[in-house]
């Protein structure tokens, strides 16, 4: 079975295109806005890897991850951002909160090396 | 004074000749006539001629005595007074000199204190005018970090889509073997379109990063890179540049964004001091503990009699509302608070050098 990893973002595109790029390897869940990952993540309490976009109506990204990290306090969270690195996002990655974070355009490619990665390091 | 007392020596002789001539006449004519009446005997007449004589004398010489000891007491007692004056004016005068003197001093000292109030109002003007200049400039990356930040992110999500659009595609391609060296080229050139957007993206989100952080890794050669596409707009076609880029990357540790602001100054400059046709020479090296950057223009150089102003906040050669006369200020103060120096080498109509040497 492939591993679940969480993408929310509130642009439609944004979570096919994810979906599309990585679910060959693993099992993409996708969420349309923070509200809606947070539900996500109580259901599927087996879901070790989140990305989530930093500019959402409502919960920002590290606002969302902040709450997600109650739920899943063993998650692996991750930003995707279309702008450069704010302060909230760099101050998330001093305190670990952020394992790190991804500049849009996505290179799918080393999203996919990181999440075996992180995955492969939780596994042993 | 001289002629006055000439004029009583003078009489002091007349005075003294006359009377001794009177006494003298009168006391002949008187006493002989006087004794002849008196004594009639011839020989006592003999004795009281010779004792005459000698009265004559004494009374003369007394008379002498009284008259030389009245004019010399006078004239003593004025050369004493005069001494005296001499040397109370003597002392007046060393009196009054050391007046002035302390006057002088003083007036030396007060001078001093006006001209270091003076200096430090100077001082305190161009600290003033600094502080503006930085104030509109800091203002200035605000508001263009806003612009840029919702730039940026409006321009990388519909990126994204592309980029993850192309990337589905080449696996979509892959898997069903349609991939064939046509659609290699043109997924290759939309692939280069996606990374040259999502540099200069970048490098306007480098350009306004509003951050106190002098402790970034700053690679020169590609925040000039990002400089020359950000100010690539105001390139013409007769403009060239030649980049003579260090061979091995060159890093220093600063803060990247003002960098950014650095160069993009000194290029603005460049491009705008060429009117016509020309070059721009861009070089970067190492030099024993310093990153070198070099960037000199085939332009129209700057006046000797400006050089020294054109670091000045709002010093402008530009008509007004065309140029703030902020960009070399600012670029100075950043050149100066990463320690390192910012020098011109300039030859109207020939062009100009700007060198940036900065510590790594």
């Amino acid at each position: 079975m492939k591993p679940n990893v969480l993408c929310v973002d509130d642009e439609p595109v944004n979570l096919i295109l994810f979906e599309a790029n990585l679910n060959k390897k693993f099992n993409i869940i996708t969420a349309h806005d923070a509200n809606a990952g947070l539900e996500v993540l109580a259901e599927n309490k087996d879901i070790r890897v989140i990305f989530s976009d930093m500019k959402m109506p409502g919960m920002n990204g590290i606002e969302f991850i902040g709450n997600a990290r109650n739920i899943s306090p063993h998650g692996h969270f991750y930003i995707m951002t279309g702008f450069d690195v704010t302060d909230e996002i760099q101050e998330a990655i001093d305190n670990k909160y952020i394992s790190m974070y991804f500049k849009k355009p996505l290179n799918f490619m080393a999203i996919s090396s990181e999440i075996e990665r992180v995955l492969d390091h939780m596994e042993n | 004074m001289d002629q006055n007392f000439n004029m009583s020596t003078l009489r002091f002789e007349y005075r003294i000749t006359l009377a001794y001539l009177i006494i003298g006449v009168l006391w002949i004519i008187f006493s002989d006539r006087a004794i002849n009446v008196v004594i009639a005997d011839r020989e006592l007449l003999t004795t009281a001629q010779t004792y005459k004589g000698w009265f004559y004398v004494l009374v003369t010489a007394v008379l002498f005595y009284l008259f030389l000891k009245k004019h010399l007491g006078h004239l003593r007692r004025t050369e004493s007074e005069l001494e005296e004056h001499r040397d109370k004016l003597q002392e007046l005068v060393m009196e009054k000199t050391k007046d002035l003197d302390k006057a002088v001093k003083d007036l030396y000292g007060k001078n001093e204190v006006i001209n270091r109030q003076n200096e430090e109002l100077r001082q305190a003007l161009r600290d003033l005018q600094e502080t503006q200049a930085q104030l509109i400039q800091s203002d200035k990356m605000a508001s263009l970090g806003v612009l840029t930040a919702g730039v940026a992110h409006e321009i990388n999500n519909p990126l994204n889509y592309i980029a993850g659009g192309l990337s589905g595609l080449r696996s979509v391609m892959h898997e069903g073997n349609s991939k064939n060296e046509r659609t290699d080229l043109f997924m290759d050139s939309i692939s280069q379109g996606i990374e040259r957007i999502s540099s200069i993206v970048s490098g306007l989100n480098n350009f306004s990063r509003n951050s106190d952080n002098y402790d970034e890794v700053c690679n020169i050669n590609e925040i000039m890179e990002h400089c020359l596409a950000i100010a690539g707009s105001q390139l013409t076609n007769s403009i060239s540049v030649v980049r003579n880029y260090s061979d091995k990357p060159l890093t220093i540790r600063g803060n990247a964004g003002q960098l950014h602001q650095v160069f993009i100054n000194v290029l603005l400059n460049a491009f705008q001091s060429i009117e016509n046709k020309g070059t721009i020479t861009i070089n970067t090296s190492a030099e024993h503990n310093t990153a070198l950057v070099k960037i000199s223009d085939t332009g129209c150089g700057i006046d000797e009699d400006i050089m020294s102003k054109i670091t000045d906040p709002f010093f402008t050669t530009k008509a007004p509302g065309e140029g703030t006369g902020l960009g070399l200020s600012i670029t100075y103060n950043i050149v100066k608070k990463h320690k390192g120096i910012l020098s011109f080498d300039s030859e109207p109509n020939t062009g100009t050098i700007v060198t940036i040497e900065l510590p790594v």
